[in-house]
């Protein structure tokens, strides 16, 4: 076997003593193009930000060209031959292609039209056809994609990273784009492709390397593999070790029919999406990152805004609603738990009192005009109890609560408006596995209580184990629809990718 | 004004009455194969109502009232027009309606009486006839202005002309219970109401006797039709087409229906249809066809074939489809007999069959 040129051995990532990554071993070949592969919080960002130098490891060791190293900086990674392309470009939008390819190497005295010029010969070799003059806000995502291949490439680099590099891409920019990574590898350079669509990996890797849960799983070369056993290796778990019991047995029957959307539009993310809710039961919504699935409860919410021409309807209760702010979906019964607790979930300077009686204020609007500490610490109290905060007391800032206890304050802040219709985005993650339970149970226990209850998960076992009935969304529409009887990690995953 | 000035902007921002959405099929409306995979017991001409005396399923046909057994049917009754309506009396009589536009009851012991409807405004388009419990008749007139064969112009013309009537046949006394409705196609009674199906606002209401309406069901991503009480408790609501986003924008874009229907064949229109595939001038519908030598991935079902199984509260429990890649397309009536569910089928001409449990079952697992 070729010498690999760069080399992770037992590499493991902790955060707050969660392993991000495990042990893994993962090595690449020179001009090889390596695709990374595996669900949302499977490792893969984690594993190509060690090599990039964004984050350090915890434990194991890197090797380039068989010397080992540990990058400190993207600056350092750069320096070691190491690129990484994210999937948010870091182009500065306002300045000239040819800016963005040189910043960081100025010089004490820079002519620009020395830079210009340097930037078209080098961008002419590269046979990337790009205007170096252009500002960078004015070009598409494929030409943005080029400057950043580019800078890459100019800054000498053997190893490039790609990040989902084809999200934002259209299909003739996506073949484009193919071609150009042929390009690099027939230059000599290596590249890693971490994409969720699996076609895409199958098309253009060399090798496939699988991670989940943070492990590796397999390594291999892509003509051994076909779609299957890609999706096998990524959702292959053994669920009666895990928390999760497997697919639910008993379902709950829908009732009443509380939220339709019908052909939801907000460019970029959603696109014409229609779905319903029913009353009493869990509505389970899987999708991977991109598939627009947060946006549209996001926008049933209050929180976004769909499209101000055709951008569809949402009809909460046989009503159409159009809400401009959350205020008044909090007030028609709907709670939305956001994903990310720490940004939009609570007040984390605030005792948990406080925070949840804020909720109980967001629903009363302008009806109360003073805050009552008396009320404030008896609903605190409350719900302190009901949802078994473990805390000292509900004094206690949120901030040294444990992420569990942290969600289930971001929960109580919602359940105090008593709504009708609840959506959790992603109410396990960062969670630890005795409030995953409690929280599973307060979910099961909403839908009984005959609310309609929609949970939004990247996680496969818990969407199975939760779920009365299961929306796949992808590409910013709902595409397939499972019965809990009907639904399979394979199928789920099936539809989420294809 | 307020009124006026929100639907000049609802319609320039494509909101509200204007807006071209059109509901999913999905919980209960979840598509599947079963009406295609369903059993034909016989195929007819002209078929366009089923109805059941509680032994036998009864089917009208073009003028004659069949008793069908397989593949073909023994007359019971026979009448010099188009029966558009069928309805089977607790006293072994049947009730028709006759093009629409005249009730006839003939009794089991053998008396006939005739009714045209209100005096002031008779029947025009007379589509479904119900029993009540106390004794009276409930009858559908989809519209005052078109005949039932001429739906297509009524949905088309924005027709809200659709009534509801009670009528009395031992005295022949015809009320107005509901008016102003959008296609009255189907009634069943519900307790102390009668359930109607309205087809062109995609909703099943429920009518009181004095005239007092309430939503049961809106909201439908199909064009409702008739209904049928269902055994075990609850109704079936059959649907004749489903919606698409073009027939909605067509529906809006005033000028250009008008047009279209003015210089196009009515077969041609941009609208629901009871069957489709007949002509290569029509639009096309289903999925994956290859057009000069493209694969077009999506294309809007012109027919749809669809019955919902509600419960006693009108909450869709399950329901049986025919897809645009189908045959059993524009189901218009349901009965159940014997421990089967029967079906007409309009666009193919097909009653079906499909075993009850077998549908239970299937709706548990």
């Amino acid at each position: 076997m070729t010498t690999p040129i760069l080399e992770l051995r037992q590499a493991t990532k902790l955060y707050g003593g969660s392993p991000a990554i495990d042990a893994v071993d993962f090595a690449l070949i020179t001009g090889e193009i390596h695709a990374l592969v595996g669900e949302n919080g499977a490792g893969k960002s984690t594993l190509t930000k060690v090599m990039a130098g964004v984050v350090p490891l915890t434990s194991g060791k890197m090797l380039i060209g068989g010397k080992e190293v540990a990058p400190r900086t993207p600056l350092e990674a750069r320096h070691l031959g190491i690129a990484m392309v994210f999937q948010e470009n870091s182009l500065v939008p306002s300045m000239t292609v040819a800016q963005n390819l040189f910043l960081g190497q100025e010089r004490f005295y820079n002519r620009l039209r020395g830079i210009y010029i340097a930037a078209q010969q080098f961008l002419q070799s590269l046979n990337f056809d790009v205007t170096p003059t252009a500002t960078v806000a004015q070009l598409g995502a494929a030409k943005k994609q080029m400057v950043e291949i580019a800078r890459a490439v100019l800054h000498d680099a053997k190893v490039i990273i790609f990040d989902e590099p084809t999200a934002s891409l259209t299909p003739e920019e996506k073949k484009y784009f193919f071609d150009l990574v042929r390009e690099l590898k027939r230059r000599g350079v290596s590249v890693i492709f971490i994409s969720h669509a699996l076609e895409e990996a199958l098309l253009i890797s060399d090798r496939i390397t699988v991670l989940r849960d943070g492990r590796h799983v397999v390594t291999d070369e892509t003509r051994n593999f076909d779609r299957a056993r890609v999706i096998q290796a990524m959702v292959g778990r053994d669920l009666s070790k895990t928390l999760y019991a497997g697919r639910k047995e008993q379902v709950r029957p829908p009732g009443r029919r509380v939220l339709t959307v019908e052909n939801l539009r907000m460019a970029p993310m959603v696109k014409n999406n229609s779905l319903s809710v029913f009353a009493g039961q869990v509505t389970g919504v899987f999708g991977l990152v991109g598939s627009g699935r947060t946006e549209t409860f996001k926008i049933v919410s209050g929180i976004l805004k769909r499209d101000f021409f055709h951008g569809g309807e949402v009809i909460l209760n046989g009503r159409p609603v159009r809400y401009l702010t959350p205020a008044p979906a909090v007030r028609d019964g709907i709670a939305y738990i956001t994903e990310d607790r720490k940004v939009e979930g609570f007040f984390e300077t605030m005792s948990i009192a406080k925070n949840v009686y804020m909720g109980l204020l967001a629903k009363l609007g302008g009806k109360r005009q003073l805050v009552l500490n008396k009320e404030a610490e008896t609903v605190g109290k409350k719900w302190v109890q009901a949802l078994n905060v473990r805390a000292i007391g509900q004094d206690v800032k949120v901030v040294e609560l444990s992420g569990g206890n942290q969600q289930k304050i971001v929960i109580a802040k919602s359940l105090v408006q008593e709504p009708r219709l609840l959506v959790f985005d992603e109410p396990t993650r960062g969670v630890d596995v005795g409030a995953i339970a409690e929280i599973h149970q307060l979910i099961d226990r909403l839908a009984d209580e005959g609310n309609a209850v929609v949970m939004i998960s990247s996680y496969l076992p818990e969407i199975m184990a939760r779920s009365d009935r299961i929306l796949v969304c992808r590409q910013g529409k709902v595409v397939e629809e499972f019965s809990a009887h009907e639904a399979t990690e394979e199928k789920i995953m099936y539809a989420a990718i294809h | 004004m307020i009124g006026a000035l929100r639907a000049i902007g609802d319609r320039v921002l494509g909101r509200g009455d204007a807006s071209i959405t059109v509901p999913i099929f999905d919980g209960a409306l979840k598509p599947n194969q079963i009406l295609e995979n369903a059993e034909i017991v016989a195929q007819f001409d002209a078929a366009d109502d089923l109805a059941t005396d509680g032994k036998a399923p009864l089917v009208c046909d073009g003028g004659r009232v069949l008793l069908p057994t397989d593949g073909a049917g023994t007359e019971v009754a026979h009448f010099d027009r188009p029966v558009t309506a069928l309805c089977a009396l607790p006293d072994g009589g049947i009730a028709v309606a006759l093009d629409g536009r005249e009730v006839i009851v003939r009794e089991g012991a053998g008396g006939e009486r005739r009714s045209t409807g209100p005096a002031n405004a008779p029947f025009r388009s007379a589509n479904a006839i119900a029993c009540l419990a106390d004794g009276r008749l409930a009858v559908t007139d989809g519209s005052r202005d078109n005949d039932c064969a001429q739906w297509t112009h009524d949905l088309m013309g924005r027709g809200a002309t659709g009534r509801l009537i009670l009528l009395d046949p031992r005295n022949g006394d015809a009320r107005e219970a509901a008016r102003g409705l959008e296609y009255a196609f189907g009634a069943c009674a519900a307790g102390n109401e009668t359930l109607v199906s309205e087809s062109w606002r995609h909703r099943v209401l429920a009518v009181t006797s004095d005239g007092r309406r309430r939503i049961v069901l809106g909201r439908l991503p199909v064009y409702p039709s008739r209904l049928a009480v269902a055994a075990g408790g609850g109704f079936w609501l059959t649907a004749f087409a489903a919606r698409t986003q073009l027939v909605e924008f067509v529906l809006r874009e005033n000028a250009f229906r008008r047009r279209m229907m003015k210089e196009i064949a009515p077969e041609h229109w941009i609208a629901p249809r009871l069957r489709s595939g007949d002509s290569y001038l029509e639009p096309m519908q289903g999925a994956h066809l290859r057009t000069m030598g493209v694969l077009k991935p999506w294309a809007p079902p012109r027919s749809y074939g669809l019955v919902i199984r509600l419960s006693a509260d009108g909450v869709p429990r399950y329901s049986l489809h025919s897809r645009v890649d189908g045959i059993n397309h524009g189901i218009v009536a349901a009965a159940e007999v014997g421990g089967f569910l029967y079906l007409l089928a309009r666009g193919p001409g097909r009653l079906l069959r499909l075993p009850l449990a077998d549908l239970e079952k299937d709706a548990a697992a």
